[in-house]
């Protein structure tokens, strides 16, 4: 038999073997949501405290107009607390869940726009201190983690409505 | 399987949510701002620079911090009746500042809350920083007026002209 002969199925028998244990792939998204949703409950909770200072980090990426930043500073915490609420208690998770993924593609381009124009501040991503990291590649890759858990749990919403149709 | 428009359905839901909780928080929650963003130009006029001013409450006349010249910041230093915030970093505040100052570093500011939640909301405040070449005062002062305090002034011609004056200073070099 020659070296990687693949029997008819084969791959696909491999694919499913990667997840034929589906106990410890629900406590593996389940694991995934709650920990997405308390990333964005904790990361509101400053925003919501000081609206003012969210106001003026959003004022940073000079990419708002004025007018806006507080319309802005006063939803956006908000959006982020219920929507983790939501992903942790698991009501209305796909809704939450696909807000969640929008705000972290919208904040991504946000913090690359703000680099490609040579603009340095803290990020306010997390925390309105001064413990909050600068914008740059580490904020990026931080965003497209959380990006790429999003884009995860939409696959096994996806995968759990196909399987209930 | 469920229609999708349920998906977009639920998302208007938690959008609509937001902005009645976040709308109608903002008058419960201690530093809560009002919808509306007042511009102000901050700065002389060379030096004016567009920013939101944000106040906690919305009944305030006096929104926005003024500048003040170096008279008149000498007078309210030698009067007692204001508190000079050194928006400078903590090693150039140590090196010589105006005497009495509080150092409050700008990018630090978050951290200087618990310093400032204790003073009155009309505690007269004058921002500071290096001079003319630098805007810290300014955008400290910036977040003052966020933080909901009536009475802040930003003193532009800073540390330069207090030291070329010889008036009171403090720290190392005195």
């Amino acid at each position: 038999m020659a070296t990687g002969w693949v029997p008819p199925g084969g791959r696909l028998k491999l694919r499913v073997s990667l997840f034929q244990n589906e106990k410890i792939e629900s406590t593996l998204y389940l694991l995934l949501r709650i920990g997405l949703g308390l990333v964005f409950v904790y990361a509101s909770l400053d925003k919501i405290w000081y609206p003012g200072l969210f106001a003026k980090s959003i004022a940073n990426f000079k990419i708002l107009p004025l007018p806006f930043l507080h319309a802005a500073a006063i939803i956006l915490p908000w959006m982020e607390f219920l929507t983790g609420l939501a992903l942790i208690l698991d009501r209305y998770p796909r809704a939450a869940n696909l807000i969640i993924g929008l705000l972290t593609g919208i904040f991504t381009m946000a913090i690359i726009s703000a680099m490609l124009r040579g603009l340095n501040f803290n990020c306010g991503c997390f925390n309105l201190d001064s413990t909050e990291a600068n914008i740059g590649i580490l904020k990026v890759l931080e965003n497209l983690l959380l990006l790429g858990v999003s884009v995860l749990l939409e696959m096994r919403f996806r995968k759990a409505l196909h399987l209930k149709s | 399987m469920k229609n999708p428009t349920y998906l977009i359905k639920e998302s208007i839901i938690f959008i609509l949510l937001s902005v009645i909780i976040g709308v109608s928080a903002q008058s419960i929650l201690p530093n809560g701002i009002s919808v509306k963003t007042e511009i102000s130009l901050l700065g002389s006029d060379s030096n004016a620079t567009a920013i939101p001013s944000v106040s906690i409450n919305p009944d305030r006349s006096d929104d926005s911090a003024r500048e003040i010249k170096l008279p008149a910041a000498f007078s309210a230093h030698q009067n007692g009746g204001a508190i000079f915030l050194d928006a400078r970093s903590e090693d150039d505040f140590q090196t010589g500042h105006i005497q009495g100052a509080v150092n409050i570093p700008v990018h630090a500011f978050v951290d200087s809350l618990p310093y400032l939640e204790k003073l009155a909301p009309d505690t007269r405040l004058i921002t500071y920083c290096d001079g003319a070449d630098c805007n810290a005062s300014i955008e400290l002062a910036f977040d003052l007026k966020m933080m909901g305090f009536s009475n802040v002034a930003f003193f532009f011609g800073g540390w330069q002209e207090w030291q070329q004056a010889g008036y009171p200073q403090g720290g190392d070099s005195n």
